[in-house]
């Protein structure tokens, strides 16, 4: 089946200096799908989510949004494009409320002056779509778990209705119970129809939501997955004992 | 207008009830948010709400400051229920009233395994326990629910095969070692009946049938208001009666199950070429929309599953068929076809003709179904009627 993907990239690279980050790297991910990338510590992974939302200019590669080759030259164009990111340090204001966060640097304003019960509004709207557990859009963020923030976080990405949300490592050191509201919500965004990449080391969290995982190594693509794929199939991908070719884009690769 | 002054007044009592049971616990102040109620009237509401026993307060601290937490009251303890799907694990905390006080849901990758799952089940228990502010010592007991025919007197799986790595697994031992209360393990569609006869449609009835519509199928069987498991707990597993003497080999060694036919691989694999990869909850929520294609898979489904508990509905001849399970969720696209095959293979009478109605509970069927089963497993007065009196597992005064 053709359809054409949300986000298409092509051969992406990016070197700082000696270093080769990413090399050539291919990523498609469709509106309602979840793509997980996994990886090694410096496999690329952070680098390629940095890519898709602006912090960084790969030296080359195409990007296409909806089969149309575009430029994310900064965070602002990717938030304009349709691109919402959440990264490892979630960057929320803990002396603020939900609702101040949701908004910040954003806010609504009427004739210059903050229109907080509309911000308080799109608030509540948007706590109720993901079925959080958040109580109150007036809820400081100095009293929320670890987990409620990361909620919060994604829930911020929501705000200018993105149709691709970019997650980097969002359960990392969270608890069981708030690792079940995180990947709970992650499948809310999917039922909501967006795109999702999911960057993870957790095996086991990745393979619950994702539908295809996407393995980086040093860099490069080695090997696409679908949501059955065993454990030991992914893992043995991510630490080279398998090399795959570049993905044909039609399905899943084989091992060479 | 006093009238009016209490009716609002009641709706204001309930409002309160109800959020406390949505978020486990909450301070007054968060309650104040919440509801949009006065922080007067929700001090007012909770101390009424106290003095009748509905909830317990207790002092807590949020940003550094004191503050009462405000939390259902349990007065003889907690039980608790895990569900283990397929893909999602359930648990729901429940007390004797038949309340739900806390309930959260952790989505599993595809043939999750043993280990990895039972511990992160216990773990997720702990921290929904520390939410609603209780501890393990006053959960009388836990009930598991696995989608596999279960052996009730070992808690293991008792027919080999059906969930891959879990054969030689004791589940009730490990949780019973790792969480020292009581663990009552039963097959999923066993405990959804359980439910439905207990809480849902199936309350008048002494008969019925629930049919699990899921990944995999199964029913439960209520013979005289009790479940029916047969001697090694595979009474119902309809999922492996031979519909197809020609078809694939099933996961249990037989050929032609109707889980070969209607399991969630064979309910994917027709729609690949038109749809692409599709997970079984996109087919749900796809046929819901209306999209022809996924609507006649759950259909031929529903209609497969029908002539099955037809052979069933013969056997044991109940007054009602319930169906739940996710594929329930798309209501009469299953339905319809099911209970239209059902009704095609039963012999008709007049004295009670057979019901064929979705269930009420549905997706939380099965994991009520463990609660209840705990409550029904455990020696507890249900009401207490002297404080003084507190039953083995009841939280110390204070």
């Amino acid at each position: 089946m053709t359809r054409v993907p949300l986000l298409s990239m092509r051969g992406i690279s990016k070197h700082f200096g000696a270093v080769e980050a990413i090399a050539g790297v291919d990523l498609d991910v469709h509106a309602h799908e979840v793509v997980a990338l996994v990886g090694d510590n410096g496999a690329g992974k952070s680098t390629l989510a940095k890519v898709i939302s602006g912090v960084l200019s790969p030296d080359v590669g195409l990007i296409e949004l909806d089969g149309v080759p575009v430029t994310i030259s900064s965070p602002s164009v990717a938030h304009d494009l349709g691109i919402a990111t959440v990264f490892q340090d979630l960057a929320l204001c803990d002396n603020l409320d939900v609702s101040a966060n949701l908004f910040l640097g954003r806010e609504i304003r009427t004739a210059g002056m903050l229109d907080d019960g509309r911000m308080e509004e799109i608030t509540r709207q948007i706590l109720r779509d993901l079925t959080s557990r958040i109580p109150t859009a007036r809820t400081k963020l100095s009293t929320l778990s670890a987990g409620q923030r990361q909620s919060v976080a994604i829930a911020r990405t929501l705000i200018g209705n993105p149709r691709l949300v970019v997650l980097d490592e969002p359960t990392a050191a969270l608890s069981v119970a708030q690792t079940a509201e995180v990947l709970t919500l992650i499948e809310r965004l999917r039922d909501l129809g967006l795109g999702v990449i999911l960057i993870s080391h957790n095996m086991n969290d990745v393979r619950a939501v994702s539908d295809r995982i996407e393995v980086l190594r040093h860099g490069r693509n080695n090997g696409s997955f679908g949501a059955t794929a065993s454990y030991e199939a992914i893992l043995a991908a991510i630490t080279g004992a398998t090399h795959y070719d570049v993905p044909a884009h039609d399905g899943w690769s084989t091992p060479r | 207008m006093s009238g009016s002054q209490s009716s609002l007044r009641e709706a204001n009592r309930t409002l309160i009830v109800e959020t406390i049971k949505q978020y486990g616990g909450l301070t007054q102040v968060e309650l104040v948010g919440a509801t949009g109620l006065s922080p007067a009237t929700v001090s007012t509401i909770v101390k009424e709400l106290l003095g009748a026993g509905v909830v317990d307060t207790q002092t807590t601290t949020r940003s550094g400051r004191r503050a009462q937490m405000v939390t259902l009251a349990r007065q003889v303890g907690l039980a608790a229920g895990i569900q283990i799907g397929h893909r999602h694990l359930r648990i729901a905390l429940g007390d004797f009233a038949h309340d739900v006080v806390a309930e959260q849901t952790l989505p599993l990758p595809h043939e999750h395994r043993a280990d990895t799952s039972l511990d992160r089940a216990v773990l997720l228990l702990v921290g929904m326990l520390e939410r609603v502010g209780a501890s393990l010592d006053e959960v009388v007991g836990v009930g598991v629910a696995l989608p596999a025919p279960v052996d009730t007197a070992t808690g293991m799986i008792s027919v080999r095969g059906v969930m891959r790595g879990w054969d030689d697994v004791h589940v009730g031992t490990v949780l019973a070692k790792r969480i020292a209360r009581p663990v009552y393990v039963d097959n999923d569609a066993n405990l959804g009946a359980l439910a439905e006869v207990t809480l849902g449609v199936g309350r008048e009835h002494r008969d019925l049938v629930y049919v699990r519509a899921s990944y995999g199928t199964g029913a439960g069987i209520v013979i005289n208001g009790q479940v029916h498991r047969g001697i090694a707990g595979t009474a119902g597993e309809i999922g492996h009666v031979q519909v197809e003497p020609q078809g694939d080999i099933c996961r249990c060694g037989s050929r032609g199950c109707l889980d070969t036919v209607v399991g969630a691989p064979a309910l994917l694999d027709p729609l690949r070429a038109s749809h692409g990869t599709l997970a079984l909850r996109d087919v749900v929520q796809r046929a819901n929309a209306g999209d022809p294609g996924c609507s006649r898979v759950v259909a031929d489904a529903g209609a497969a599953i029908g002539r099955v508990v037809a052979g069933l509905g013969m056997a044991i001849n109940p007054q009602c068929v319930v169906v739940g399970g996710e594929l329930a969720e798309t209501g009469g696209t299953l339905i319809d076809p099911l209970r239209a095959a059902v009704l095609r293979g039963v012999l008709p009478n007049e004295i009670a003709p057979l019901t064929v109605v979705p269930s009420a509970l549905g997706a939380r069927a099965e994991v009520l179904g463990a609660v209840e089963l705990v409550l029904r497993s455990t020696e507890v007065p249900v009401r207490l009627d002297e404080p003084g009196a507190a039953p083995p597992g009841a939280r110390a005064a204070g």
